[in-house]
């Protein structure tokens, strides 16, 4: 079952394609890696997915709605949230209430005492009882990359996109994360993640979409895509 | 001795806090709806002058206040829905729709003074209201004076406790913070602007409202309030609420005590005072980011 699905999405800045009439889908509680060099267009995607920006030609739809076009707002609300590679925490409010924001503003209709509620509930799933009143830009990076999963979390989505929740982590922190992020599958949670940690992505993702240039060069599973001719050459043409 | 420490404090907390509020106001026009409002004054003017004519229709001066508020919320809001985010949809970034807002709302002044000028004319206008006297610790103390310190005082504080409690003061907050992330949150960015750039309008029009019922007013008394509401946002630091709350009752404090040596010396302390913090802490007093 298909949850979300673009096709023949396309966007260039001044001239350049960042995303070049790439087709992609995501099946229901599925983890799907999105990969490829350094400026490929996976954040870029990311953001047209989520409607941060608009797609030039294309379209995305999701639980069989169009949504490319929408507003990031009500994107939001219909249950996909997203974390951004450059973390972009609220940085005059505490982790917790970094993440109420989520809780708050993230579903419709949503009344105090149940954000309250459920954000608390979001801090312990993913363990951050402990750092609930310090700022984000006080603690160590993992744990702030953790506060914008929470804050994702927190909307209450049925997708989520993480996008490099793991870069800049210790081993140790990148085993710890490995860990949340099956356990958020395990919730009911669909999942996207870009990343460029190859361990992770080869474990955890049940299919893997490679980018290049802005074009998908290459799609199936780990092992498909750790053997791939095209694949092998793009990283070592790098 | 006492008298005079009276009169110098209760002054403070007048000016202060009037100070408090405009400034509070345009910090917010500012952090959250990018927009520097050059035409903050007008709005003071316009809500002094608003609540001048309900008085000489036999209003009372506390309703007519009341009723500025929503008169100008939806003067601030719609303005926003119209001008301003025609605007943003047609300025390619953020950079670009900051400098044309700051354009626009320039040559808003001008429309706004004008208009006051041809409705109410050039001449300085007032009405008498609560002059009795009470004494505070020996000293008299003039109930309308009084009575504008309380609205004053409690208005700022009120707003900043609306800011950190209800939904809508989050939201806000979440905007002012990071817009992009906000919005992806699930916050509804431009309409909230719109309401931010409203309740700006509600926080100039209240401030003009007080203003009347301790001074004469005219038309052209906007740009200079709008000039002490930039200072007092630089101050605190560009887009902090707190940062306003507390530079204004700083600045109000440092011009009454100034105005008690030479009235003609206050906008000098203020320069000097912007001066030796640019060069001191130039992100402002609260301005921790950016
Ligand atoms: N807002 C923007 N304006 C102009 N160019 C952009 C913008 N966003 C992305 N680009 C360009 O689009 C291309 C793809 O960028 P994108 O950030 O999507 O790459 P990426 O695959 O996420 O790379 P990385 O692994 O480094 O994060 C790059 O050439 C980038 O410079
Ligand atoms: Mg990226």
């Amino acid at each position: 079952m298909q949850i979300l699905n673009g096709s023949g999405v396309n966007k260039a800045f001044g001239g350049r394609k960042a995303v070049d009439n790439v087709d992609f889908h995501v099946d229901e509680n599925e983890i799907l890696g999105l990969i490829g060099p350094n400026g490929a267009g996976k954040t870029t995607l990311f953001n047209l997915i989520s409607g941060a920006i608009k797609a030039d030609s294309g379209t995305i739809t999701y639980k069989g709605r169009v949504i490319s076009g929408m507003k990031p707002y009500r994107i939001c609300h219909m249950g996909l949230a997203r974390t951004f590679q450059k973390a972009k925490n609220f940085p005059d409010m505490t982790v917790r209430e970094n993440v109420l924001m989520g809780a708050v503003f993230g579903k419709k209709g949503t009344d105090n005492a149940a954000a309250e509620r459920k954000t608390d509930e979001i801090l312990s799933f993913v363990g951050l009882e402990d750092f609930r009143d310090k700022s984000p830009g006080d603690i160590a990076l993992a744990l702030q990359k953790r506060v914008e999963v929470a804050r994702a979390l927190a909307t209450s989505p049925d997708v989520l996109m993480l996008d490099e929740v793991m870069a800049g982590l210790n081993p140790t922190e990148v085993g710890e994360a490995m860990e949340l992020i099956s356990k958020i599958r395990g919730s009911g949670v669909t999942i996207i993640m870009i990343e460029h940690v190859m361990k992770a992505i080869m474990s955890l993702c049940d299919r893997i979409i490679v980018l290049h240039h802005g074009q998908k060069i290459e799609e199936g599973t780990p092992e498909h895509i750790s053997n791939s001719k095209t694949v092998i050459d793009v990283y070592l043409g790098e | 001795m006492l008298t005079t420490l009276i009169n110098v404090l209760s002054s403070g907390l007048i000016m202060g806090g009037v100070y408090a509020i405009i400034s509070m106001g345009l910090s917010m026009q500012y952090g959250v709806a990018r927009i520097l409002n050059v035409s903050h004054g007008e709005f003071i003017m316009l809500g002094a002058f608003l609540c001048f004519t309900l008085v000489r229709s036999h209003v009372h001066p506390i309703l007519s206040m009341l009723l500025c508020v929503p008169v100008m919320f939806v003067i601030g809001f719609v303005l926003h829905r119209t001008i301003y985010k025609k605007l943003s949809d047609v300025s390619g970034s953020t950079a670009a729709f900051e400098s044309n807002s700051m354009l626009v709302s320039f040559g808003l002044m001008f429309v706004v003074q004008n208009v006051a000028l041809l409705l109410w004319g050039s001449e300085q206008k007032g009405y008498t209201f609560l002059m009795r006297s009470v004494k505070i610790l020996g000293s008299p103390i003039a109930l309308n004076r009084l009575l504008v310190l309380v609205f004053a005082v409690a208005i700022s504080f009120a707003f900043y406790i609306f800011l950190e409690r209800s939904r809508l003061g989050k939201a806000i907050r979440a905007v002012s913070q990071d817009p992009s992330a906000a919005r992806l949150l699930g916050v509804r960015r431009t309409r909230v602007a719109a309401i931010c750039f409203g309740i700006g309008a509600i926080l100039a029009g209240c401030a003009g409202a007080l203003i009347t019922m301790i001074n004469q007013i005219n038309t052209s008394m906007g740009m200079n309030y709008t000039i002490i509401a930039i200072i007092v946002v630089v101050l605190g630091g560009m887009g902090s609420i707190p940062g306003s709350l507390l530079g204004g009752f700083i600045l109000g404090f440092i011009g009454t005590v100034v105005n008690y040596i030479d009235p003609s010396l206050s906008l000098v302390a203020y320069y000097l005072i912007i001066i030796v913090l640019l060069l001191v802490k130039p992100s402002g007093l609260m301005g921790g980011k950016s």
